[in-house]
C-alpha cells in the first residue's frame, strides 16, 4: 500500500506531501511544511469512554489479558501467579488457573482450538486445555522470562518473546521449537503475527522494531525510528497498518514495507505499557503513571485523557496500567492495573459532538523526533 | 647385430602396451582441442616464443600466452599470473563500492547501507522515511480476493517450510529411521571405461562387493563437536532519529540521588558528619500533624477533674455535716441517759455524774465535767434535804467514785499509750517485764519455801557420780535443777521435759546409754603408778606411793660384796653408763619410760 499523490494539485507548486519514497526527494522540506496543515485528515468524532466497572479479585498486579473468540469471557494473568477467567457481561470470576511459578506476563486464546496459552517470568510457556482446565503442553526453551506472546492467525504456531532477546517460534501441536528469531539486542517486549509477510513483527527494549520472515527465520526490516523501548504495538484490524508505542511518542506505520506514516499528534510523556485499537479507529494507550489516552487512529488526534483512580486501600503510586485490550466487538475496553483491579470501560453513549467537541489543530510543522 | 628387437623374443602381449591416451576423454579435453585450434589458426603457430633469458628487456608478460609453457619471470618486476594462478580477485574484495545511479538519475547513496546481508532487506535511510505521510482513502481499500489468495499461499508456503524444520527436529529427537544394519553386503557391477585385454584380464565388468566395515561398538566418538562461533548479526541499519538530547542542568539536578547513609549499618566504618547523617533522614521534610482529638481529650480530662473535685468536696461537706448532726444527736441521747441515770440513782436530784459510758475521751470528760458543773449548780438546792445517812452514803459514794475515776484515768492513760504504740501494759505483759527485785517486792516471787518445800543444794546429790557423771559443757548452768520462783506462767517459754525425753534424745533406751556412759573404762588408767598399792576402786585420796630405797649412787654398800667377784678395767667402761634417759635416781623397773629407744641394758659389773 503506497500513499498516492493527491488529485488536486495546485499548479506551479509541488504539493506532494505524500510520498512515493523516491519522489519526495525532489521536494524540499519547506514545501512539505507549507502543505502539511491542510493536508492533514480531520479527526473522526468518537464518544468519550468512561469506566463502568471495577473488578477486584487478583492478589497482585494484573499483567496480561486475552479475550475468548466467542466474546463470552476474558482471562487475566497476574503477578500472583494465577490466571483468572472472568465473565465479560457480569464481571464475575469463573475460574482460576494455577500453575505458574512467577508472574504471568502474556496470554493468548487460540481462535481455532480450545486452548489458552500463557507465558510467565518463570520461563514457562504453557498451553491450557480449556475443556479440562489443565496444562496439556509446555514449551521449553526460553532462557529467561517470557514477556510477550502471540498466536499466528492462520498457522498453528506460537510466538513468544522474552528477556533472552530472542523471539521463539513454537509448533503448537508437537511442542517443537521451530526457530529462534535472533537479532534484537535487548529484551523482546512486544510481538504480533500477521497472515502475510511480514508474518512476525517484534518490538524490543533496544528501541527497534523488526519484521521477520518466518520461513527463513531472518529479519526482513528493522525500524529504528524510536528513541525508547517499544513496549507496545497494535495492529489495526482492518487497515494494513500498525502503531508502536514508546515513551517518546507513538508512531504509525504502513504494513508490508514498514514505511513510517506519522507520529501521533501529542505526547503522553510516560512509559507506555499497552496499546490497543478497535475497528472504529479508536486507539487507546496506557501508561505507567495510570494515564490512559484515547486517540483517533486516522489523524492521530488525542480526544480524551483519563487517569485511573486506584481502588481504596492502594497507594497513589500504584496507579499504573499494565495491559489493555478491546473485546472482540470493539465496544468494551478492559484495562489491567497495578492496584490489582481490572477496570472496564465503555463509550458514553449520551455524549454528542456538541457536548464533547473535537478541538483539533493540525500540526503546523513536522516535529522530527 | 641387429636391433634389439630382433634378438629378443617377441613380446607376448599386444603391441599397444601403453595406455592409449587418444581415447581418453580427459586427454581429449585438454589436448584434443589443440589440433582444432591449431587448424582454426588462433595463434601464429605456437605462440610467440618466450624470449630467452638475457633477452627479456622490455618484455612484459600480461596474457597467459606470454608465459608459454613456463611460469613467471622473476627478473620482470611485475605481478604475473601464469595460467591465471595466484590472482586474489575473490578474497578480501575491494572495500570500495561502485557509485550507482538509479533510473531517475539520482545517486543511490544508500548503496553503502544495502550491502551484503542488507541487500535482501528493506532498509530505510532517507529523510523521507522520517517525514510524516498521510495515507489516503485509496490505500485503505484492500482487495479482498487477492488478499485472501495471498494469505493462503503464504500460509501454505510457510507451513511447508516450518513442517520441514519441525520434522528434522523431531526426527533428530526420535530417530525412527535408525539405519538397519545390513549385514548382507551389496554387490555392484562396475563397467570400467578402459576396456582392453591389458586391464582386468580382458573382462568387461567387475563385480564389487560392498560391505560395511565392522566398527567397534565400544569405540569412543571419532569426531569432536566444536562450537562454531555465531555468524555475526545483520549489518547495522541507519538510525532514524535524532541523537538523544543533552541533559539540562536542571534535569541532572532533579535526578540526583543522595548516597544512602544508614542509621543502622556502617560496614566500612566511615565517619560521617552528623549533618549528613540526619540529612537523609527526612525528618525535616515531614510535617507532623497532631490530631485535634488530643486537645479535646486533655480538655475533657481537665473538666472531669474539676467536676470530680467539686463532687468530692460536696460529698465530704455533706458527710461532715451529717456526722456533726449524728454527734449532736448522740450527745443529746447521752445527756438524756445520764439524766435518767442520775434521777434513778438518787431519786432526789442527783448530785454528780454516774458512770461514764465507754472509754474516756477527753471531750466526754469535759462534758461530764460540764455535767458535773451543771449538777453542782443544782447541788446547794438539794443539800437541805440531806440527812446524815444520806451524807454518809454520799461520802461513800464519792469515795467509790474517786476510786473509779482514778481507775479510769489509769486505763485511759494505758489506752493512750497503747494507741501510741509503745506500751502494752496488759496484765499478762505486765508481769513478764518485771525485774526479779520488783517481783520480790511485789510479793510475786513465790519460791518453794512458801509451799513448804525444802530446797537442797544440788551439789549434795549425786556425789558418787562425780567424775563419772561426765564433764558438762563450760557454760552449762547446772547448779540448780529448777528456777527460784515457782510462779511461772504457763505461757512462758519454759522447757518442759517429757518423761521419756531422754530416750528420744539418746536413742533407744536411755538408761542403757546412761549405764554405758557411767561404766566406761575410758578414764581409768591402764596401769597404775608403780609403787602405788594396787586397788581396784576409785581414788578418793591422792595416790600413795611406797617409799623406794634409793640406790646408793656411789655403790658403797656393794663395794665390798662385789669386790670378790673381781673386776676388769674394761668392764667399768660399759658400766655406769647413762643410757637411760633419766638422770639422777634410776628406776630399774621402770619400763617404757625414758626415751623410746630400745635401751641397751647394761649390767652393772664391777664393784
Amino acid at each position: 500500500m503506497l500513499p498516492k499523490a493527491p488529485e488536486s494539485a495546485v499548479p506551479g507548486k509541488n504539493t506532494t506531501v505524500l510520498s512515493i519514497p523516491g519522489s519526495s526527494d525532489r521536494f524540499s522540506t519547506s514545501a512539505l511544511m507549507e502543505r502539511l496543515p491542510s493536508r492533514w485528515p480531520k479527526p473522526v468524532w468518537h464518544a468519550p469512554w468512561k469506566n463502568y466497572r471495577v473488578i477486584s479479585g487478583h492478589l497482585g498486579w494484573v499483567r496480561s489479558i486475552a479475550f475468548d473468540p466467542g466474546n463470552e469471557w476474558f482471562c487475566t494473568g497476574s503477578a500472583d501467579r494465577t490466571i483468572k477467567i472472568w465473565d465479560l457481561a457480569s464481571g464475575t470470576l469463573k475460574l482460576t488457573l494455577t500453575g505458574h511459578i512467577e508472574q504471568v506476563r502474556g496470554l493468548a486464546v487460540s481462535q481455532r482450538h480450545t486452548y489458552l496459552f500463557s507465558a510467565g517470568d518463570d520461563k514457562q510457556v504453557k498451553c491450557w486445555d480449556l475443556e479440562q482446565n489443565k496444562v496439556i503442553r509446555s514449551y521449553h526453551g526460553h532462557l529467561s522470562g517470557v514477556y510477550c506472546l502471540a498466536l499466528h492467525p492462520t498457522i498453528d504456531v506460537l510466538l513468544t518473546g522474552g528477556r533472552d532477546s530472542v523471539c521463539r517460534v513454537w509448533d503448537i501441536r508437537t511442542k517443537a521449537h521451530v526457530s529462534a528469531l535472533t537479532g534484537h539486542d535487548n529484551t523482546v517486549c512486544s510481538v504480533f503475527a500477521r497472515p502475510t509477510d511480514p508474518q512476525v513483527v517484534t518490538g524490543s527494549h533496544d528501541t527497534t522494531i523488526k519484521f521477520w520472515d518466518l520461513v527463513a527465520g531472518k529479519t526482513m526490516c528493522t525500524l529504528t525510528h524510536h528513541k525508547k523501548s517499544v513496549r507496545a504495538m497494535a495492529l489495526h484490524p482492518k487497515e494494513k497498518s500498525f502503531a508502536s508505542a514508546s515513551a517518546d511518542n507513538i508512531k504509525k506505520w504502513s504494513l508490508p514495507k514498514g514505511e513510517f506514516l506519522h507520529n501521533m499528534l501529542s505526547q503522553q510523556k510516560t512509559i507506555l505499557n499497552a496499546m490497543a485499537v478497535n475497528e472504529d479507529g479508536v486507539l487507546a494507550t496506557a501508561g505507567d503513571n495510570g494515564s490512559m489516552w484515547f486517540w483517533d487512529w486516522k489523524s492521530g488526534h488525542n480526544f480524551q485523557q483519563e487517569q485511573t483512580i486506584v481502588q481504596p486501600g492502594s497507594l497513589e503510586s500504584e496507579a499504573c496500567i499494565y495491559a489493555l485490550s478491546y473485546d472482540n466487538s470493539g465496544s468494551r475496553l478492559v484495562t489491567c492495573e497495578a492496584d490489582k483491579t481490572i477496570k472496564m470501560w465503555k463509550e458514553d453513549l449520551t455524549a454528542t459532538p456538541e457536548t464533547h467537541p473535537v478541538n483539533f489543530k493540525p500540526p503546523k510543522d513536522i516535529r522530527r523526533y | 647385430m641387429g636391433t634389439l628387437r630382433e634378438i629378443l623374443p617377441s613380446p607376448k602381449t599386444s603391441s599397444s602396451t601403453f595406455y592409449d591416451h587418444s581415447s581418453d576423454p580427459w586427454f581429449k579435453e585438454r589436448y584434443g582441442g589443440e589440433p582444432a585450434e591449431a587448424a582454426a589458426g588462433k595463434l601464429a603457430g605456437p605462440a610467440k616464443p618466450v624470449p630467452p633469458y638475457g633477452k627479456r628487456t622490455g618484455f612484459v608478460p600480461r596474457r597467459p600466452e606470454d608465459f608459454g609453457d613456463g611460469g613467471a619471470f622473476p627478473e620482470i618486476l611485475l605481478a604475473q599470473y601464469p595460467l591465471g594462478m595466484g590472482r586474489r580477485d575473490d578474497k578480501g574484495g575491494s572495500k570500495i563500492l561502485a557509485l550507482t545511479v538509479d533510473a531517475q538519475g539520482s545517486v543511490a547513496f544508500d548503496a553503502v547501507v544495502k550491502q551484503g546481508e542488507n541487500a535482501k532487506k528493506i532498509v530505510y535511510s532517507k529523510h523521507s522515511d522520517i517525514v510524516p505521510k498521510i495515507a489516503t482513502a485509496d490505500s485503505e481499500a484492500v482487495e479482498d480476493e487477492e488478499y485472501d489468495k495471498e494469505v493462503e499461499e503464504t500460509k501454505e508456503r510457510t507451513v511447508a517450510a516450518l513442517q520441514k524444520i519441525v520434522n528434522v527436529r523431531l526426527s533428530a529427537a526420535q530417530p525412527k529411521n535408525v539405519p538397519t544394519h545390513d549385514s548382507e553386503s551389496k554387490f555392484i557391477k562396475y563397467k570400467p571405461s578402459q576396456q582392453s585385454a591389458a586391464f582386468n584380464s580382458g573382462a568387461k565388468e567387475r563385480i564389487i562387493r560392498m560391505s560395511e566395515m565392522a566398527s567397534d561398538p565400544l569405540d569412543p566418538p571419532k569426531f569432536k563437536h566444536k562450537r562454531v562461533p555465531r555468524a555475526s548479526g545483520s549489518p547495522p541499519v541507519p538510525v532514524m532519529h535524532s541523537p538523544p538530547r543533552p541533559v539540562t542542568v536542571k534535569d541532572q539536578q532533579d535526578w540526583k540521588i543522595p548516597p544512602c547513609i544508614s542509621n543502622w549499618k556502617n560496614p566500612k566504618g566511615y565517619t560521617i558528619p552528623l549533618d549528613k547523617r540526619l540529612a537523609a533522614d527526612g525528618r525535616g521534610l515531614q510535617e507532623v500533624q497532631i490530631n485535634d482529638n488530643f486537645a479535646k481529650l486533655s480538655e475533657a480530662l481537665y473538666v472531669a477533674e474539676q467536676k470530680a473535685r467539686e463532687a468530692v468536696q460536696m460529698r465530704s461537706k455533706v458527710q461532715r455535716e451529717l456526722m456533726l448532726k449524728e454527734k449532736e444527736r448522740k450527745e443529746q441521747e447521752l445527756r438524756a441517759l445520764a439524766q435518767k441515770a442520775r434521777m434513778e440513782r438518787s431519786g432526789a436530784p442527783p448530785p454528780s455524774t454516774g458512770m461514764p459510758v465507754g472509754g474516756g475521751r477527753e471531750r466526754e470528760r469535759e462534758r461530764v465535767d460540764d455535767g458535773d458543773a451543771d449538777m453542782d449548780l443544782e447541788q446547794p438546792r438539794e443539800q437541805r434535804r440531806e440527812t446524815r445517812e444520806e451524807r454518809e452514803a454520799r461520802i461513800e459514794r464519792d469515795r467509790i467514785r474517786e476510786e473509779r475515776r482514778r481507775e479510769r484515768e489509769r486505763e485511759r492513760r494505758l489506752e493512750a499509750k497503747e494507741a501510741a504504740g509503745t506500751h502494752k501494759k496488759s496484765k499478762l505483759t505486765r508481769d513478764r517485764d518485771r525485774d526479779v527485785g520488783e517481783k520480790v517486792a511485789l510479793g510475786m516471787a513465790h519460791t518453794g519455801a512458801k509451799t513448804g518445800e525444802v530446797m537442797y543444794d544440788q551439789r549434795l546429790f549425786n556425789q558418787d557420780k562425780g567424775m563419772d557423771s561426765g564433764f558438762g559443757a563450760d557454760d552449762q548452768y547446772n547448779l540448780y535443777s529448777k528456777g527460784l520462783f515457782t510462779a511461772q506462767s504457763s505461757m512462758s517459754s519454759l522447757y518442759r521435759p517429757k518423761k521419756d525425753g531422754d530416750s528420744e534424745v539418746y536413742g533407744g533406751d536411755a538408761d542403757e546409754q546412761l549405764d554405758k556412759v557411767m561404766k566406761t573404762e575410758r578414764f581409768k588408767p591402764d596401769k597404775a603408778f608403780t609403787g602405788a598399792p594396787e586397788r581396784a576402786g576409785k581414788r578418793d585420796r591422792p595416790v600413795e606411793f611406797d617409799k623406794q630405797e634409793e640406790a646408793d649412787p656411789f655403790g658403797l654398800d656393794q663395794f665390798l660384796t662385789e669386790v670378790k667377784k673381781g673386776k676388769k678395767a674394761v668392764d667399768k667402761i660399759g658400766g655406769g653408763g647413762t643410757m637411760k634417759a633419766s638422770g639422777g635416781s634410776s628406776r630399774d623397773d621402770y619400763e617404757g619410760g625414758g626415751s623410746g629407744r630400745s635401751r641397751i641394758n647394761f649390767e652393772r659389773g664391777g664393784r
